[in-house]
């Protein structure tokens, strides 16, 4: 020992030879010229630090920068160098001389140590940038015009507005505000009854009643269910080139029954993040972490399973990004983020909390179900029982039968058997033996068909006994048949070992640089549990009052929704290029507004919809034109064309073929033949009959390789990727689908039914208009529309085949068919106005 | 630039350039010409710099074709048929269906197609393609396109959008949002298909990504209705469609005059145009009215949807000033088996195109829009030279060389671009990845790859990414 020690001290101060170089003599100052300006305390490009040895040593996002005592195989060596795989460094200006390279190689050699109380100057990863700052609850503006104000909100507005010079706009007319405020809230426009009933009501806080029934409503929750499944990126199928139909609708009617039963925001997260790893998690709890299984799935033959995993676990981390921290996290998958501080290192940080699931279908059995299949199952068991005591075959009956076979029935069996029967009955197998008994009751039955061989049991007792088994295996069958299969949905799973993660160079999953443990970036707030962190701790962070981003990100996307546009217009960046918000104060505002609720978001959406702000006119102001063109400060509200979804609904929910059913596996409406065209596996679209038919549009059937087309032309989000803010287009195929689509016909039939069910001669017209656009015509409107059914009453009793395509079905006994089609097409017209799809 | 941006540029242009102010609501007596003055996200905008080629036809060879079998003619392949492959070729390298390639190492397949020079280019071209041999000198082959990703719908999207994951704009996407479209009665960017199936990876190969579904590819059938929802409910009159769409646009005006709101504007053009489809996609689609020497030079059939079809529908989307058609043909995956093979498969495949793709060229020519359309051949990546062995030997997707080819708009003609090495394994000389192939394609069209962009998510986006260069040796 004492030997050992003595070589190992010799050999160190051999190393330490006049010639080899100092860390801080001869090494620090040459990084300190070339490269500490990128890889220092300032910046720490690659998550490199070269200014303590002890930095160099950890190394950065490509892992260890040397190897110490092997120069050749040191990464920061072969950089300065430029030879293989690594970037040539520094990437610009001069080159480092070759003679400090070798001063550096020699320190390596020597085994790369630095002084034993190194100083490391600390940094403090921090940033001006306004979003990355905590939230502070701001003082609510004094105002002169003290009477516009509702709430908190419309100080803010109005400060604003009077700084500029600007007066608010007076608020929208009843009906209007009326149609507004249940197209926001349910994505169903108000019915001619519900608006009289609203006109009618005159006492104090009328307005705030119909708020509080519509958040009370269920239609509330598919309403916004729709724009978290945006987000979701939600859809009934795999992706990419199969595309095979997935079962994942139980995570969808999830998010409606919570948002219905207004499940605060943080637990929304919890669950959704990470519900399977709640303690005692429900069934609920774990249909909630279908969130992120709405990754696609590639079935192509051929390929690589690991990159396809890598895949999905990337857009988890995206998602998250994007959804709760508005952050383009996803830039920094291949290298340190350009604009924002998050490094490389720090993305793969995210991606170790999303890289231990398990991918499973979860078998939803409920209670009752569990009951029904117990008892079916018992069922099955009793009767086969029985079959087994009529079907019980013991050694003596078998021997006995195999002696009754003469040579010459024997020769009739299959070449198989045969060598079977003649084997010594003490010498075959179990195997053999159980052939045996199967070719028993096989002849047995063979014979009772074709009356053939001769057999040890009597044939009456045969028949009997063949006529209950037969009986009892039909029983079997059917039992088993009721036997109820549970659906399935798509869960996270974690994995009781975790993977490792490592720094992907490049992005490129096979190339592993420094492997990485789960972590937050450094400018945020830090985890609260720092021990061996999971999805849950994740989870928790986000929503735990401290994080800066969560609920500003979460009120401004619940903003833009009532105003086209965010406070902060870029909904889903709130790193350094983003936009500033428009109302910094009234964001902040609005998110510890939010924490102070217990993150109830049906008191956000409470607070914006009866706000002075959301209930002003929404018509276009010329003095506002040249001032705030795109009225970022709100002195109006903004017309908005509705959502795909929407625009099907409102069509259903006016001519009355609406069903209200709630949540269900999605359904197939009709469609125009041909939209498989261009799928590699066309899919198969038999368009329901019955209630189904009718059902809202964000139940309907999406297959992601060839999503509904009156979906995709109106704006739906193709559900590839996570959708935080929808187009709005306008475009003469939005015009063809609600002139010719199958479905616009049906409503347009109906409504002229019911039109001409439910309404006299003479306020139909009043009437059709209130059920579509739920005013009632100004004398303009009434004299084009009074021409129009005019003009189409003539020409279709001229036309009579016309009238009735027109009719269709739906033709009504007594009543002449001219006048019926005459007012299909005046409600074609009214579908195919531009405000029956706004929302004013 | 932002929706909210060029939403407000629409804007602008409808109150400067229309000269409608807000207060002089006359449009409640609005003319179908008033109405086609108005604001159309697809009026066509002026390129960055002057545009050699007006329009692309793609014809999209969906599978992956041999180029091996087609056109880089490599004799020392056929001279080691059978041989493995030497190792360093393939060390480290990663394929589709990789068990066939790691249990033993994979043997080198010649071709057994017979190959000869064509044209002054003395262009190799093999026996697959006689007819397409006829045009060589009017076509730049390029032997040395490489591309990044191996399986097919993700190398299809890869091709078409610049990122093999889905959610990117299509390049027939960013055309049209670059330039608008010259046709105020068709789609800008129309898509066609022919063959047995669609292309793996369905809408997304031709989405708009984060662009606004305006400049998404339409798809065009070419028998029954082309386009959805084209044709008016079943039994109803030009005459009664026309009077519910003149009640919308009065309606519309009425609304428009009351609001203010410039969208309503846009809404009644939108419906105009989209009477006008109702008529001009028909007769476009009507392929009877082209004379018999135009359908025999194609191989058409009239009312028989094929390639040759698709190729003539696509001369006459261009003549009618389309932006960008894309053709997909599908069957082109030669891995060995019954169904797809280098024999029969390949035989079937290759005449279906041969044909119609030289008929286009000359098609084109002859009425001079091949100097200004930009005509594209190609598949999503192309075959290994080794041998891929199931019930017949076939040959594996490959990344590292592939051929395609590019005619007119500006594309040097009779020019052999590029090379492999002796066994066509990768490309040596002239080396192309596809995101040249997208600037370059943009360049020719007046689009300067780095400045077409589009902001989201924080930054602003390319079709090239961060990559991508011009390649100039293709330019006439």
């Amino acid at each position: 020992m004492r030997h050992l020690l003595l070589a190992a001290l010799l050999a160190l101060s051999g190393n330490r030879s006049s010639d080899a170089a100092d860390f801080v003599r001869d090494v620090q100052p040459i990084f300190a010229k070339h490269c500490v300006s990128c890889h220092g305390p300032e910046k720490q490009r690659a998550s490199l630090r070269l200014d303590s040895a002890r930095a160099i040593r950890n190394g950065g996002s490509s892992g260890p920068a040397v190897v110490a005592g092997k120069s050749g195989d040191s990464l920061l060596v072969q950089a300065m160098l430029g030879l293989g795989d690594a970037k040539p460094m520094p990437p610009k200006g001069e080159r480092v001389p070759a003679s400090e390279i070798e001063l550096v190689r020699q320190w390596i050699d020597a085994g790369a140590k630095g002084p034993a109380n190194e100083s490391i100057i600390t940094t403090q990863i921090g940033s001006e940038h306004w979003s990355f700052q905590p939230v502070v609850r701001p003082l609510v503006p004094e105002v002169k015009e003290v009477a516009w104000p509702s709430n908190g909100i419309d100080r803010f507005i109005l400060s604003r507005l009077e700084k500029e010079g600007i007066r608010p706009s007076p608020q929208a007319d009843a009906v209007t505000l009326l149609r507004r405020v249940h197209l926001d809230l349910t994505g169903i426009p108000p019915t001619p009854e519900e608006v009289a009933a609203f006109l009618a009501d005159q006492r104090p806080g009328a307005y705030e009643r119909v708020v509080d029934r519509l958040l009370a409503s269920p239609q509330f929750g598919e309403r916004w269910a729709r724009h978290w499944l945006d987000q979701a990126r939600y859809a009934d199928s795999n992706g990419y080139s199969i595309d095979a139909a997935r079962s994942i609708w139980k995570y969808r009617d999830w998010v409606i029954a919570a948002l219905n039963a207004d499940l605060s925001f943080r637990q929304f997260t919890l669950e959704q993040l990470a519900g399977d790893l709640l303690p005692g998690a429900t069934l609920e709890q774990r249909i909630a972490t279908g969130f992120h299984r709405n990754t696609q799935i590639n079935e192509e033959g051929g390929i690589d399973v690991e990159q396809f995993r890598v895949e999905a676990v990337v857009d988890r981390v995206n998602t998250t990004g994007a959804v709760w921290l508005g952050l383009t996290i996803a830039c920094a998958q291949c290298h340190d983020h350009k604009f924002d501080p998050i490094s490389q290192k720090e993305y793969y940080q995210l991606y170790a909390f999303f890289n231990n699931s398990d991918d499973p279908k979860l078998e939803l059995v409920t209670p009752e179900l569990k009951q029904k299949r117990t008892a079916l199952q018992a069922e099955v068991q009793r009767l086969e029982q029985q079959l087994f005591a009529i079907e019980r075959l013991n050694q003596e009956t078998l021997d006995r039968w195999v002696n009754s076979l003469s040579p010459e029935v024997r020769l009739e069996f299959p070449q198989r058997l045969q060598t079977i029967l003649n084997l010594p009955p003490n010498g075959r197998n179990a195997k053999q033996v159980a052939e045996l008994m199967a070719a028993y009751r096989n002849l047995d039955r063979l014979r009772h068909v074709t009356g053939s061989f001769a057999g040890p049991l009597q044939t009456l007792g045969q028949l009997h006994l063949y006529r209950t088994r037969l009986n009892l295996e039909r029983s079997i069958a059917a039992t088993k048949r009721k036997i109820p299969s549970a659906e399935t949905t798509l869960v996270l799973n974690e994995r009781a070992m975790p993977r490792p993660a490592f720094v992907q160079i490049a992005g490129d999953f096979l190339r592993r640089g420094a492997e990485v443990k789960p972590d937050v970036p450094a400018v945020l707030p830090p985890l609260t549990v720092q021990k061996k962190p999971n999805r849950l701790d994740l989870a928790e962070w986000l929503v735990n009052g401290r994080n800066p981003l969560t609920g500003r990100v979460l009120v401004n996307r619940l903003w833009q929704v009532y105003f086209g546009v965010g406070l902060v217009e870029t909904e889903n960046d709130f790193g350094t290029q983003g936009t500033k918000p428009t109302h910094p104060d009234l964001l902040d505002w609005l998110a510890d507004e939010l924490v102070r609720q217990d993150w109830s978001l049906k008191a956000i959406h409470r607070l914006i919809v009866t706000s002075s702000v959301y209930k002003q006119s929404s018509h276009a102001r010329p003095d506002l034109r040249t001032v705030d063109p795109r009225n970022l400060l709100l002195a109006r509200q903004n017309r908005l064309r509705l959502e795909a979804e929407v625009v099907r609904d409102v069509a259903l929910a006016s001519s009355g073929l609406l069903t209200r059913r709630i949540g269900g596996p999605s359904v197939f409406p009709p469609q125009p033949d041909g939209v498989y065209s261009l799928t590699q596996v066309p899919k198969n679209w038999v368009a329901d009959v019955g209630p189904n038919r009718y059902r809202r549009g964000l139940y309907t059937y999406f297959w992601r390789s060839a999503p509904h087309p009156s979906l995709t032309v109106f704006d739906a989000p193709d559900a590839t990727a996570t959708c935080t803010r929808r187009n709005r287009s306008n475009t003469p195929l939005q015009a063809l689908t609600l002139l010719n689509d199958t479905a616009y016909l049906e409503c347009a039939q109906s409504l002229a039914v019911r039109l001409l069910r439910e309404s006299d001669t003479t306020d139909r017209l009043s009437r059709a208009m209130q059920l579509t656009v739920s005013r009632l015509p100004n004398p303009r409107e009434q004299s084009l529309l009074g021409q129009l059914l005019d003009r189409q009453r003539r020409a279709l009793a001229e036309h009579p085949a016309e009238a009735q395509a027109l009719v269709g079905t739906t033709a009504l006994a007594g009543v002449d068919p001219a006048e019926q089609a005459a007012w299909v097409q005046l409600a074609r017209v009214l579908l195919n106005l531009d405000e029956f799809i706004t929302r004013e | 630039m932002t929706q909210d941006l060029l939403l407000e540029r629409t804007r602008r242009h409808f109150f400067h350039d229309c000269a409608v102010g807000l207060g002089a609501m006359a449009l409640a007596n609005l003319s179908h010409a008033d109405a086609m003055k108005l604001p159309n996200p697809l009026a066509p905008k002026p390129p960055h710099h002057p545009a050699r080629a007006k329009a692309v036809i793609y014809l999209f060879m969906a599978g992956g074709p041999s180029q091996l079998e087609l056109f880089d003619y490599k004799p020392k392949l056929n001279e080691l048929n059978g041989k493995p492959i030497p190792e360093e070729f393939i060390k480290g390298k990663r394929f589709a269906f990789m068990d066939s390639f790691t249990k033993n190492v994979p043997l080198l397949l010649g071709t057994r197609r017979k190959f000869k020079q064509y044209g002054q280019a003395g262009t190799w071209v093999s026996e697959c393609f006689p007819h397409l041999a006829t045009v060589v000198d009017e076509l730049a082959v390029v032997r040395s396109l490489q591309t990044n990703v191996f399986n097919h719908a993700p190398a299809k999207l890869f091709m078409n959008t610049g990122s093999a994951q889905a959610g990117r704009p299509s390049m027939g996407a960013w055309v049209t949002y670059g330039l608008g479209s010259e046709s105020d009665n068709l789609p800008g960017f129309v898509v066609l298909q022919s063959g047995p199936r669609g292309p793996r990876g369905g809408a997304p190969l031709y989405g708009s990504g984060f662009l606004p579904t305006t400049y998404q590819g339409v798809p065009f059938r070419s028998t029954g209705e082309p386009i959805l929802n084209l044709t008016r409910p079943n039994g109803l009159s030009n005459q009664r469609q026309r009077e519910v769409i003149d009640a919308v646009k009065d309606l519309n005006a009425v609304r428009l005059a009351d609001t203010g709101d410039p969208e309503i504007a846009t809404r009644i053009a939108s419906y105009e145009m989209a009477f006008r489809m109702q008529t001009s996609a028909p007769d476009l689609i009507d392929l009877a009215k082209e004379d018999r020497r135009t359908l025999d030079l194609y191989g058409a059939t009239p009312g028989k949807p094929s390639f040759a079809n698709n190729c003539l529908l696509a001369r006459r989307l261009v003549e009618r000033g389309v932006r960008f058609v894309q053709l997909y043909h599908t069957e082109w995956d030669h891995h060995g088996g019954p169904t797809e093979n280098l024999t029969t498969t390949l035989d079937r495949v290759t005449r279906e195109v041969d044909r119609p793709s030289m008929a286009l060229i000359r098609d084109l020519k002859q009425r001079g829009l091949l100097d200004s359309t930009l005509v594209i051949w190609g598949g999503e990546f192309g075959r290994t030279p080794m041998g891929e062995i199931r019930e017949t030997v076939g040959r594996n997707h490959h990344i590292d060389a592939m051929t395609v080819w590019l005619a007119g708009g500006g594309i040097k003609p009779g020019l052999n671009f590029g090379a492999t090495d002796e066994l066509g394994f990768t490309a040596v000389e002239d080396k192309m990845h596809v995101h040249d192939l997208h600037a370059t394609i943009l360049h020719l069209l007046g689009l300067e790859h780095t400045r077409l962009t589009f902001r989201f998510q924080g930054r602003e986006f390319r079709l090239t990414d961060v990559h991508g260069h011009v390649v100039k040796k293709l330019l006439a």
